[in-house]
């Protein structure tokens, strides 16, 4: 990479692969140009809709792909790897006697009130049992001493075996507390590499040395899973790439929001799974940058579901390494706070069998789709609720190839809902609108009041197709001060990567009572830690003034099981180190916990590092200072106005044509290609410098105006 | 195949049912039902009914995550022995968490076990502890905390959990089986208010922790249980003062009914008729070896109510191996009929689990029996038995339901306490490590029995091998599926685990439990028993003991081994009928033989082992099993 060379002025480009559409932004630092391109997927080869896509955004913009120094790629290959659960046929090499422990799990069951139901770790092992081995060898604990020599001779059979059985494409490795010595761990992969160096091999100290073998062996075991799709794809796609003209390395987005080259993807693809939606995160946090916004709370709504992501202070917040579960299975690696609910545009609304009024988690998808799209779908959706409301117009997706009927809309709401009900068609889509509303919600409630987050300091940004549709009633129910709908929030997570710095992260379990903790080893191993973390950034061409080196603590009281992450310094040697990572940590406990007990000894479970390479964001492109609101339509629709339902007239405007400073009051619906923003009555909206649409209360906006 | 003595129909009214009928209880709780309301019931409009009931179980579950995040015993916190809740002023639930659900049925009986002292003096601030068994509690280890909720000055309801307390002050470290009567069996606090509005009565926690051996982690836990239910007072006071309270309760009253409403359906929907499951066996009661213990268990179906009576079990035994009715007994059969006919994982899902689920369900247990001992009987190991209770109902129920019962489970709960004096400095006197061991499911028509998982109404984890190494002078050398097969079935059974302690320390444990030797999980439609545990002492001499299954501080030298088989579930369906592929895929699993599978299944694999011959399949299960 030449990041130094050009002296950090890129032209970069985002590409965000999802399954229906495959959206690239542009960006030229010098310039402050940004260009976008959408276009569609190929399934079926996601890469090849990838290298089309950034051909023809590279003509669109101008520019040979020789001269792009960086593409940023966010990829769902490897959760759909998971989803459909085609991966690698994994061996696993463990120690004897505890095979079974990916089987057994936590040996807790998902559901209480059930005596059939499916526990995917058993239905659906990551592992056939028949290729879990089990080899004599221990460490022991807390010295990490070895006590049972390891039985290289059984590593060989079984690597043998498998190799010439030609079953098993990926080997999981992973060994009890490899975490303290991975010397086993280690031996057994430099035996793998020996006999059968194609092998895609994954190991625990490797992946994520962190104590709980349950969890350790899960994302191992999925690591590997994973690994050699993912990895295939990676390879792949980086290789046309360069074939194509493209000089520097191929970057992905990982699931904690920072971005790895590819080597480092290839090999850890476990921390790959939410790569597709971390993107809107990013994109929310700079969008709270450009306007000024501390506290940021993201809602991507697409067709099927919803992605709520939570980042206070301008920080994204990570979720707590046990609740780190990807369709059923135990991930324990560093994950943003992403919650994905059934809760989109086809989410199917109907009546129980007790008289309920739900809406999902079934959707109707893309195919048949909303019973509006007239392909074929008679269920009411959530798509039909804002064409009945009035807020979708019937040309409304014309540019995507799809005519509205809203007559259907009426009868598959009529007949399923509003009838049995006894409401009319317009309080039953009301009502479908505010059932979809109240789970996101929900979401947006555990992920922020559930921390200790108060959503009234946070402001919603808006993503995805639908997500400006139900930003502002989303807000509103949580008493949230302002929703923002940036510049096309309808590919917002492909701009996304292009607001993220290169991140590497290193972690070791130390298992040192503060009172008491060896701060030499403490040092030893942070420092261990940031050279494996900085090196990567060098070889990517980071100077040293660009890479910020920063750590963290995950700690608890000595008796307790769940830790909480603080920052600590870099001083550890200081006398006073401990004393401020014990500080840290009761302050972390009261905001987590409502209580502290300073007087109770801590113990340092898991010490973190993880560098950034800084790459300057890019800024939104001013909005040209032209035009006003010059056409816009009056047309009714529905709200709910002092508590009732009401048709009240609402003005209908075209984005394209809203100038910085233009101020509207609700009702007002602002359509643009790739979204529809809904401000109702008593909101104003604002255009922002950059574009963004601000929306607050009224009154708020005449008193700070 | 069908059981024996399923059907009896000539008996179809409550007149089938004992004289007890008339003292039926239901876990439905109402404090003085005819207590007024003290709110105006309002007409909740669809949306907000369902707005309001997300964010009431919101509630709950946010309660059970904070309770074990802060937890300081591993059995709350990596075990997750816990349960949270908001029950309105009567103890009607309202919601509950949905951790296990032996703790969250049992809420209401707690707050009628506290209420009786202390109706009508609550004070905002107040947190109340109560372990009492024979007032309400599950058992004494499980301590409640009832925090009462005001709005607007009026008492209105209660934030309540229990958690499993590591040591409560018992004869022996944890607990034992084999003690007297309940107060041998650990602290008894009835209804004790631990705090008010000026913070925590000193006295009172200097009594408590004074009395047990683990203070710090009680301490630690005991914070975590009140901070919980301090969180879910606040956020329901904010639900109430956000939508106000006749809205809220009303929209809690609406959701209470329409559990009701489903459950009853799904009842009615069962013919009327008295089934009953054959009898069944404990092994003992924890010191009376060889002399097993009976549970008779009739269900009556009437109309859209249901009867579980259990008339004809034991008599009370004189260990602490009985259960206590409120806090144990009616929660449990409350969790088979919810499970049977309204399951989560079904047309179940999303009905809230409430007092309306309870409404339905009515327990019958002759006072001094093994279900409904008088004090001052022991009572705190109770698990093993109440475990039996959903699994006979199915056997009862199983020739009307045979799609949705699974065969014979487990039933049982195998519970360790591991316990040493503390070589730390400082900090407790004692290490206390409680293990609540897996079971297997039964199979059940379309799928083999679960493997190695948590049985019934036990719902708890395991606590990792590498924390208790950590921390315990214990090494684990192995924790795998048993080596034995599963049982035989069209759908086979769950295979249980087996798990290997070296001790290197001395240390005491005991443990309650059942082997299920005398009375294994019983095979459905032609499927195979299950198969029984067996738990072994392994001295470091080379000297092998067999345990029974309860044992009362029994002591460990360093170099020994502890070794427990669990218990594995039934069959369901003729084996034969098993679908070869799944033989083979079990044999390739190192699950069973080739000689197994030609055995017990009727199917043949080629001669090198590569695949079944379905050929010679067909044939060998044509001709019968004989050879």
């Amino acid at each position: 990479m030449c990041l130094q060379r050009r002296g950090y002025c890129l032209k970069r480009i985002g590409i965000d692969i999802g399954g229906t559409f495959t959206d690239l932004v542009f960006w030229d630092d010098a310039s402050q140009r940004r260009v976008i391109h959408k276009r569609a997927s190929t399934p079926d080869d996601p890469a090849r809709a990838g290298i089309e896509g950034v051909l023809e955004l590279c003509a669109k913009a101008g520019a040979s792909l020789a001269e792009i120094d960086l593409i940023l790629h966010g990829t769902t290959v490897a959760t759909n790897i998971l989803l459909e659960r085609n991966g690698a046929k994994v061996g696993l090499i463990t120690n004897a006697g505890f095979r079974d422990i990916l089987h057994i799990g936590r040996k807790n069951r998902p559901c209480n009130f059930a005596h059939n139901q499916v526990v995917t770790r058993q239905h659906y092992p990551l592992v056939a049992r028949q290729y879990r081995v089990g080899v004599a060898g221990r460490i022991e604990a807390p010295s990490g001493k070895e006590i049972e020599a390891l039985d290289v001779a059984a590593v060989e059979q079984t690597v043998q075996a498998w190799r010439d059985r030609g079953e098993i494409t990926a080997i999981a490795v992973c060994c009890l507390h490899a975490y303290l010595n991975p010397v086993h761990e280690q031996h057994i992969v430099a035996e793998i590499n020996r006999l059968w160096p194609e092998v895609f091999v994954s190991a625990s100290h490797d992946i994520v040395p962190l104590y709980r073998e349950y969890e350790r062996m899960s994302t191992t075991a999925l690591n590997a899973y994973v690994g050699p799709g993912t990895s295939r794809y990676l390879q792949r796609f980086s290789k046309a790439l360069s074939t194509e003209g493209y000089a520097a390395e191929l970057c992905l987005m990982t699931s904690a929001g920072g971005v790895v080259g590819v080597d480092e993807a290839s090999r850890r693809p476990v921390s790959l799974l939410l790569s597709g939606p971390v993107g809107a995160l990013i994109a929310g946090v700079q969008a709270g940058i450009e306007t000024k916004t501390d506290h940021v709370i993201t809602l991507d709504v697409g067709g099927t579901s919803a992605d709520i992501g939570v980042a206070p202070a301008g920080q994204v917040r990570m979720r707590a390494l046990l609740d780190t579960q990807i369709g059923g299975y135990d991930a324990m690696v560093p994950m943003c706070d992403i919650d994905t609910i059934g809760a989109g545009g086809g989410s199917i609304a109907w009546i129980d069998e007790g008289g309920a009024f739900r809406v999902g988690p079934q959707s109707a998808g893309a195919d048949p789709g909303p019973a509006c799209y007239n392909r074929g779908g008679s269920q009411p959706t959530v798509t039909d609720a804002l064409v009945v409301l009035g807020w979708y117009r019937a040309d409304a997706l014309r540019n995507s190839g799809l005519d509205i009927d809203p007559e259907l809309a009426v009868a598959a709401i009529e007949q399923h809902i509003a009838t049995p009900l006894g409401l009319t068609v317009y309080q039953a889509a009301a009502g479908i609108y505010q059932l979809a509303v109240h789970s996101m919600v929900e979401s947006v409630r555990v992920n922020s009041v559930a921390r200790g987050l108060d959503p009234r300091e946070f402001a919603l940004v808006a993503y995805g197709g639908a997500g400006a549709a139900f930003a502002v009633a989303v807000a509103q129910e949580l008493s949230m001060p302002k929703v923002i709908v940036p510049p096309a929030a309808g590919v917002g997570a492909a701009g996304g990567l292009l607001a993220t710095d290169m991140k590497y992260t290193r972690q070791a379990t130390l298992w040192q009572p503060l009172s008491s903790a060896d701060q030499p080893r403490i040092q030893a191993v942070a420092d261990e830690l940031a050279a494996t973390a900085v090196a990567p950034l060098h070889k990517d061409g980071f100077g040293s003034e660009d890479i910020v080196i920063s750590y963290s603590a995950d700690c608890r009281y000595v008796g307790q099981g769940y830790e909480l992450q603080v920052p600590v310094s870099a001083n550890f040697g200081d006398p006073d180190w401990c004393q401020g990572v014990a500080d840290a940590f009761h302050g972390a406990h009261q905001r987590a916990h409502h209580r502290a007990f300073p007087d109770s000894p801590v113990m340092l479970v898991n010490l973190g590092v993880t560098a950034t390479g800084r790459i300057r964001a890019p800024a939104s492109a001013p909005l040209s200072a032209s035009g006003g609101c010059s056409d816009s339509q009056q047309q009714p629709a529905r709200f709910r106005v002092a508590g009732q339902l009401d048709c009240v007239a609402t003005q209908f405007v075209a984005r394209g044509q809203l100038a910085p400073g233009t101020r509207m009051t609700g009702p007002v619906v602002i359509e643009q290609d790739d979204t529809t923003t809904v401000v109702p009555p008593g909101y104003s909206v604002v255009v922002h410098p950059l574009g963004h649409l601000q929306i607050e209360l009224q009154e708020r906006v005449a008193h700070v105006a | 195949m069908l059981l024996d003595g399923t059907l009896n129909s000539e008996v179809l009214n409550p007149q089938a049912l004992n004289p007890e009928a008339l003292h039926a209880l239901s876990a439905s709780t109402a404090i003085g039902a005819d207590v007024e309301r003290y709110w105006q019931t309002v007409d909740v409009d669809p949306v907000s009914r369902q707005v309001i009931g997300g964010g009431i179980a919101a509630i709950a579950h946010e309660m059970a995550e904070h309770l074990f995040r802060m937890a300081y015993s591993s059995i709350m916190r990596e075990s997750r022995d816990i349960g949270a809740g908001l029950l309105d002023r009567f103890g009607r639930q309202i919601c509950e968490s949905d951790s296990t659900p032996m703790h969250c049925g049992s809420l209401p009986a707690y707050v009628r076990g506290i209420d009786r002292l202390h109706h009508g003096r609550y004070q905002e601030g107040d947190v109340y502890l109560h372990n009492h068994p024979y007032h309400g509690a599950s058992h004494s280890p499980d301590y409640g905390v009832l925090v009462p909720i005001f709005v607007a000055g009026m008492h209105v309801g209660f934030a309540g959990c229990t958690g499993h307390m590591v040591d409560i002050g018992a004869a022996n470290p944890g607990f034992s089986v084999d003690v007297p009567d309940y107060f041998a069996e650990g602290q008894v606090i009835d209804a004790v208010k631990i705090c008010d509005r000026n913070g925590r009565i000193a006295g009172v926690w200097s009594l408590l922790m004074s009395n047990v051996r683990t203070p710090e982690a009680n301490t630690g836990d005991l914070e975590a249980m009140i901070a919980c239910c301090e969180l879910g007072r606040e956020r329901f006071v904010a639900l109430a003062q956000k939508y106000g309270l006749d809205q809220v309760m009303s929209a809690a009253d609406a959701a209470m009914d329409y559990s009701e409403r489903l459950m009853r359906a799904r009842i009615a929907a069962l013919p009327d008729g008295v089934y009953d499951a054959p009898t069944a066996w404990l092994e003992d009661d924890g010191k009376h070896w060889g002399q097993p213990l009976r549970i008779a268990t009739r269900v009556v179906v009437s109309g859209s109510d249901i009867y579980i009576d259990l008339t004809g079990s034991n008599e009370q035994v004189s260990t602490g191996f009985n259960c206590p009715f409120e806090g144990s007994v009616l929660p449990t059969a409350n969790f088979a009929i919810r499970s049977l006919l309204l399951s989560e994982t079904g047309d179940g899902r999303g009905v809230p689990q409430n007092d309306g689920v309870f409404r339905p369900v009515h327990v019958i247990a002759p006072l001094g029996s093994l279900f409904n001992p008088t004090p001052p009987r022991g009572c705190e190991a109770r698990f093993t038995q109440i475990n039996r209770i959903p699994d006979q109902i199915m056997q009862a129920l199983a020739t009307v339901m045979p799609e949705q019962v699974t065969a014979g489970n487990s039933a049982n709960v195998c519970c360790f306490v591991y316990a040493g004096e503390s070589s730390e400095a400082d900090g407790d006197d004692y290490w206390v490590s409680v293990e609540v061991n897996e079971g297997a499911y039964g199979a059940s028509y379309g799928s083999d029995g679960l493997d190695a998982i948590d049985n019934l109404m036990a719902n708890t984890r395991n606590t990792p091998i590498e924390e208790v190494e950590l921390t315990a002078p214990m090494r684990c050398e192995c924790y795998e599926l048993l080596a034995d097969p599963p049982a035989p079935g069209r759908w086979r059974g769950g295979l249980g685990a087996t798990r290997m302690w070296l001790f290197n320390a001395p240390l005491q444990a005991s443990s309650t439990g059942d082997n299920r030797s005398i009375d294994p999980p019983r095979g459905l439609f032609g499927g195979c028993h299950g198969r029984a545990g067996a738990i072994l002492h392994h001295r470091a001499n080379g000297e092998t003991e067999t345990l029974p299954a309860k044992i009362s501080n029994h002591r460990f030298a360093p170099g020994d081994r502890l070794e427990l088989k669990l218990v594995s579930g039934a069959g369901y369906g003729d084996p034969k009928q098993r679908d070869p592929a799944a033989v083979w895929r079990d044999y390739c699993d190192g699950l069973i033989s080739a000689q197994d599978a030609q055995r017990d299944y009727g199917v043949v694999f080629t001669a090198d082992q590569q695949g079944v011959d379905w050929e010679a399949t067909t044939q060998w299960r044509q001709q019968g099993s004989k050879p």
